[in-house]
């Protein structure tokens, strides 16, 4: 049966569509601008998938179109199909196929993950503080030297976030880092970010958490050490101590090493 | 007057909401007053003399109404009144808004109500772009925009898309597998009648004060343990809706089960009894969850529980877990009794035998198995175990494949058939195939840790949604709508208005949701009625296709109204199905059968010469003769 | 109210004579499949609390469980699901019975199983209200109100159901042919997994 379809024609059509869709998609900067060493790690892993999906897709699309146009009953023809009721072997393909791009996916994302949270030697730590609606930062290291709304990191020097909630769910969200943590009140959680471009960025909330959410936003700054270290010595406030007392009670969870499935 | 408040309907189903409330509140006073606290309690979110009533008027409706007369009257151990059929069946329109047995008559009250909260529904989702179209805040302030979309999500996913589905296969299924009707009519009639409840306190919710449940359909504690009282609707109004489908689940798993006409062999039944199989094992064990959660949220509400508090021992993550646990499995609910449409609409469309038919039915099977083992990747970045997103990774990927095996079997039916197109529902199931490919693989996507830690949370889930919901599940509701319509109303709709309705639709899906991908990945959140001006442009023609797509449901809308009126009959059989429910008159006489057919052969043999699905009383794989008492017509 | 329509579902087509009779495609009787399923769902909805349980008590790990002062009446509460164990006998004796003809043991079974129900239920309340603590108090009292409030609403559908089978009982309904007592056995199946219920509680909230 299988004989009777030009299947070599069709497999170079959905090899030419999927180039095809692949070359205008792929240069497309999809994520916008990167500003960490995990940018384009990220971004690398979506655009291999999009050329993936865009086979799949293709194949969809000819395996479809082809059959519209080959066998759409002439007006007028009331008569049946051929009564062909399967084909293991296709159904054998269309089974292996997925399964081995998927987990090809899973196998890459997994290493991506491991890496992109591989936590280095002398991460410099940072608390971060939300409550409804607003950022605020600490740095332990710097005997708690307290920012409110505005983040300063330095370039090029591993991050670690210590994140606490003061009240609902909050999500900490640098576009540009690609990075994403929930902040929950309760428990820590934590998020390794390099950052690798200096410029400002914009510290978005994306967990729904009232009607000031749309608003919840920071000023995040990366500049060099020098720099940073002037910024952090302007700083005249503390770590209000009610906060230092949410970080004492927040349970650890699980640090991140372990994250990438125990690899 | 007296009479009237005996007899189950409406006067004494009002009549019991109301005294049932009225205990309701009187029960908390006296609770109160006995446990020492001052009778009316004032504080924020509690508000006891409202939510007890809403859970004993509903009740009260239902018992007045005449959901339970039956069952207490056996359970008194009265003599039962003989089962003469007057609950039976509907002569004239009126006979819609009674308590009814008739699965059939079931089927186009849940069709009918269902789409009236897709309407509504969709009248928010117009007015959420509308705000949207600019950025800054135009039309409603942002407190009121979350309660839109918390409440557009909710009534699309809990009263229309699950009961939708629901009805029509109430409606098709007893007569696809030769049943007279389904296993427990009254139960079934009772499930229905949670609906409109159910819908009632959604919409109702927007009179409470501090407005409507604001929390996204998601719900998430400890922001909805700390809301309004809206909140508490909403965890009511899915109890009601819970039930309902839970009930009905039961139902057609029952029906499936014990009543399958002789010959009707697992292996003989169409896909989309199958699809219902499996969509039912999917409630009947997941749905409880949800159940749970909405209570615990509820009782830290009103009772003051620390469930979901952490200051008291709770855990907040704990609510993500057991919600997704449900959530999850339900988005399967709402696409899987679509595939079985989607089987049965291509396979005689394109007059081919189903490709591949036992496989189909097994990765039906696979799909209900792994769908328990996913739900984390709701979670990926909630600070939950992070051992725990990798496992849950690669089980999410693997869906893709029993629903690749989906796709490519559909795909494998239409060659070497002879493809019809003249029909909306046939041009829906194809469109679907395409649509829900690009929504299935921006879910495969989502399922990749790394980048849903980016684009979580952002406008590109809310594209995958719709894809999958809109140009998925609402697709297949279309289609199968289209597809059975003749047989429910007995009467043709206007192909041409179909077509309007189905181009439109598709080019408006297509302009409404792919560039939410691209404002979701460069950094545009969900749940925002402000957003940075850079998105602007996009936003704007985000909300022109969606004012389009709602324009071309009012199309659709008045082909419906219009074509169930004054269509052109329709015969037994328009589109040369095989099906046993084609094999009888349009609308299908008051009992379904004068004798239960005998099935003889699978329900997909187009082109087998002499091959055979089904043996109709007195013969005849022709249409059985019209009858005198037509069902389902105004 | 749902379990109550599944148990007491739907009567038997016999009196019917507008539809074709059902063809009957499983072993299995419509009512008794029903309440399986029904009793499927009411295990997760069960699960769902446990779920919340193992969140409460494992993942946040609270120094002590239960915390002091706190402490529950294991004791009581073990001769209360005593009681409610006997009564699955009772209820056992109450089928037998009526499938042997037995109308007296019949009515006797279904007395004394309400009768330990009721026990069971009023021990439960009674030790809520000298427990000295409420569903207030941390999350360890809300799992637990929470397990056991859940029981015990199901303890009193449980009730209601026996109650509708002993007044019919009374009223001379049932008989020994099967289809003539599954107003008997369904309430029944229904009432052992409420006990079965019970040991898990049991042993989750008190003993572990
Ligand atoms: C009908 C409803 C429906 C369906 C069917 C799906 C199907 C899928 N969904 Fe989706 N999903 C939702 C409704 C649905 N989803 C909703 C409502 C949300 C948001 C909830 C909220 O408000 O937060 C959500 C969110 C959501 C998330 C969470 C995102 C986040 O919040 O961070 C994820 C992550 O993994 C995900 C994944 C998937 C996957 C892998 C599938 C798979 O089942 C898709 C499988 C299908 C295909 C892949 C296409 C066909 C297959 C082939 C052609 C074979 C070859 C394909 C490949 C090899 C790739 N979905
Ligand atoms: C089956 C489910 C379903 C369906 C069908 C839809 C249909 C639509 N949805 Fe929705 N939606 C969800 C499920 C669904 N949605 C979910 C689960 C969410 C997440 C909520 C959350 O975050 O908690 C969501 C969220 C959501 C958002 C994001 C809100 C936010 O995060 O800030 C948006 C924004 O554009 C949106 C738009 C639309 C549009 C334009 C349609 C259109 O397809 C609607 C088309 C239909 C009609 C328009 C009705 C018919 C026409 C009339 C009633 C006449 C009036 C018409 C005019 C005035 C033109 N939806
Ligand atoms: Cu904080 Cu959204
Ligand atoms: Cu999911």
């Amino acid at each position: 049966m299988m004989g009777r379809l030009p299947i070599a024609k069709m497999f170079a059509a959905t090899i030419v569509l999927t180039v095809v869709i692949s070359a205008v998609m792929v240069p497309i900067n999809w994520d916008g601008q990167g500003a960490s060493t995990a940018a384009p790690k990220i971004d690398d892993l979506l655009n291999v998938m999009i050329v993936l999906s865009s086979f799949v897709f293709s194949l969809v699309m000819v395996m479809l179109f082809y059959a519209l146009w080959k066998f759409k009953a002439k007006p007028g023809d009331e008569s049946d199909g051929e009564p062909i009721h399967g084909n293991t072997r296709l159904e054998v393909a269309w089974t292996l196929i997925p399964t081995i791009i998927v987990l090809f996916g899973a196998g890459y994302s997994w290493s991506v993950l491991s890496d992109i949270e591989e936590v280095g030697d002398h991460p410099l730590t940072v608390d971060v503080f939300s409550q409804q609606y607003a950022w605020s930062f600490g740095y332990p290291g710097k005997d708690n030297a307290y920012s409110q709304g505005e983040l300063h990191v330095p370039l090029d020097r591993q991050v670690q976030f210590k994140m606490h909630s003061l009240d609902v769910i909050h999500s900490f969200w640098v576009p540009e880092w690609r990075i994403k943590k929930d902040n929950v009140p309760g428990i820590t959680t934590t998020a390794i970010v390099t950052p690798d471009k200096p410029g400002a960025y914009q510290l978005i909330c994306t967990e729904l958490c009232g009607f000031g959410h749309a608003s919840m936003r920071a000023k995040v700054v990366v500049e060099p050490a020098a720099d940073f270290r002037k910024w952090i010595a302007g700083l005249k406030e503390k770590v209000p101590d009610p906060y230092l007392e949410t970080i004492r009670q927040d349970t650890e969870t699980d640090p991140i090493p372990l994250g990438a499935g125990g690899a | 007057m007296v009479a009237a408040i005996k007899q189950p309907g409406w006067i004494r189903g009002l009549l019991g909401a109301v005294l049932a409330a009225a205990f309701g509140v009187g029960l908390v006073v006296v609770l109160r007053d006995i446990s020492g606290l001052p009778i009316w309690q004032t504080e924020q979110t509690g508000y006891p003399h409202v939510v007890v009533p809403l859970v004993t008027g509903p009740l009260g409706f239902l018992a007045g109404f005449g959901c339970f007369d039956y069952w207490l009257r056996w359970a008194a151990g009265m003599p039962t009144i003989p089962e003469d059929h007057s609950q039976h069946g509907a002569k004239s329109w009126k006979d819609y808004f009674r308590f009814n047995t008739d699965h059939k008559v079931i089927g186009i009250q849940y069709i009918v109500t269902t789409f009236f909260f897709f309407f509504v529904g969709g009248l928010m989702a117009m007015l959420i772009r509308a705000e949207l179209a600019q950025p800054g805040t135009q039309i409603v302030d942002a407190a009121t925009y979350n309660s839109l979309f918390s409440t557009h999500a909710v009534l699309m996913i809990f009263v229309f898309v699950i009961p939708v589905f629901a009805g029509i296969a109430n409606y098709v299924l007893p007569l696809m597998i030769g049943a007279p009707d389904m296993a427990f009519p009254r139960l079934n009639a009772l499930s229905f009648w949670m609906l409109p409840l159910a819908g009632l306190l959604f919409i109702g919710s927007f009179l409470a004060p501090g407005g409507a449940f604001d929390a996204g359909w998601t719900g998430y504690a400890p922001l909805s343990t700390g809301a309004p009282l809206g909140q508490s609707f909403f965890n009511l109004g899915v109890q009601f809706a819970g039930a309902s489908s839970i009930a009905t689940a039961l139902n057609f798993l029952v029906t499936i089960i014990t009543m399958r006409a002789p010959g009707m062999t697992f292996w003989r039944m169409p896909l989309l009894v199958w699809a219902n199989l499996s969509t039912s094992l999917l409630v009947v064990a997941a749905t409880p969850f949800i159940a749970g959660a909405q209570f615990m949220v509820l009782f830290d509400r009103a009772l003051g529980t620390q469930f979901f508090q952490f200051a008291g021992g709770g855990d907040v993550v704990s609510y993500q877990h057991i919600f997704w646990f449900y959530s999850h499995p339900a988005v399967y609910i709402m696409m899987l009794p679509g595939f079985g449409i989607i089987s049965e609409v291509i396979s005689t469309h394109a007059r081919k035998p189903i490709f591949g038919y036992r496989l189909m039915a097994l990765a039906l099977i696979g799909i209900v198995v792994l769908s328990y083992s996913v739900w984390a990747h709701h979670m990926f970045v909630a600070g939950m175990f992070s051992w725990l997103r990798v496992p849950m990774m690669i089980t999410t990927l693997l869906i893709a494949v029993p629903t690749g095996i989906k796709i490519f079997s559909w795909l494998g039916t239409l060659y070497f058939g002879k493809i019809h197109t003249y029909s909306t529902a046939m041009l829906f199931a194809l469109a679907f195939i395409v649509t829900f490919t690009i929504g299935g693989i921006s879910g495969v996507m989502l399922g990749m840790v790394p980048i849903d830690i980016h684009v979580s949370d952002t406008y590109f889930i809310v594209a995958h949604i719709h894809f999958v919901l809109f140009g998925g599940s609402v697709f297949t509701i279309f289609a199968g709508i289209y597809h059975w319509f003749p047989k429910m109303t007995g009467r043709m709709y206007d192909e041409k208005l179909g077509r309007v309705h189905f181009w439109g639709t598709v080019i408006g899906t297509w302009v409404t949701f792919i560039p939410m991908h691209w404002v979701g990945m460069d950094g545009m959140p969900r749940r925002v009625a402000d957003y940075a001006t850079q998105f602007g442009e996009w936003n704007l023609l985000i909300s022109c296709g969606a004012f389009m797509l709602g324009a071309v449901q009012l199309v659709f809308l008045y082909n419906m109204i219009v074509s169930w009126r004054f269509g052109p009959r329709a015969d037994a059989n328009p589109w040369r199905a095989n099906t046993i429910e084609w094999q009888v008159s349009s609308p299908p006489p008051i009992f379904n059968f004068d004798e239960i057919p005998r099935v003889v052969g699978g329900p997909y043999e187009f082109g087998v010469p002499g091959a055979r699905h089904a043996i109709m009383a007195g013969d005849g794989a022709e249409a059985a003769k019209p009858e005198p008492t037509v069902v389902g017509q105004t | 109210m749902e379990s109550a329509t599944v148990a007491l579902g739907h009567t038997h087509e016999e009196e019917h004579h507008g539809p074709p009779e059902a063809n009957q495609s499983s072993r299995i009787d419509r009512q008794t499949l029903g309440i399986f399923l029904f009793i499927v769902s009411e295990i997760m909805l069960f699960g769902a609390f446990f779920a919340s349980y193992f969140f409460l008590r494992v993942v946040v790990d609270p120094p002590t469980w239960p915390p002091h002062p706190y402490e529950l009446p294991v004791p009581v509460a073990g001769i209360n699901t005593a009681i409610l164990v006997s009564s699955s006998f009772t209820i056992h004796y109450a089928l037998e019975s009526i499938r042997r003809g037995n109308r007296n043991g019949l009515k006797l079974g279904l007395v004394l199983t309400w009768l330990l129900g009721a026990t069971f239920l009023f021990i439960q309340i009674n030790e809520y209200v000298h427990i000295g603590f409420s569903a207030r108090d941390l999350a360890f009292g809300s799992i637990f109100y929470g397990l056991t409030g859940l029981h015990g609403a199901h303890v009193f559908v449980g009730l209601m159901l026996l109650s509708f089978a002993t007044i019919r009982a009374f009223r001379g309904h049932f008989g020994p042919k099967a289809k003539d007592h599954l107003g008997v056995e369904v309430p029944g199946i229904y009432w052992h997994f409420v006990d079965v219920m019970w040991i898990i509680v049991y042993t989750a909230v008190y003993i572990l």
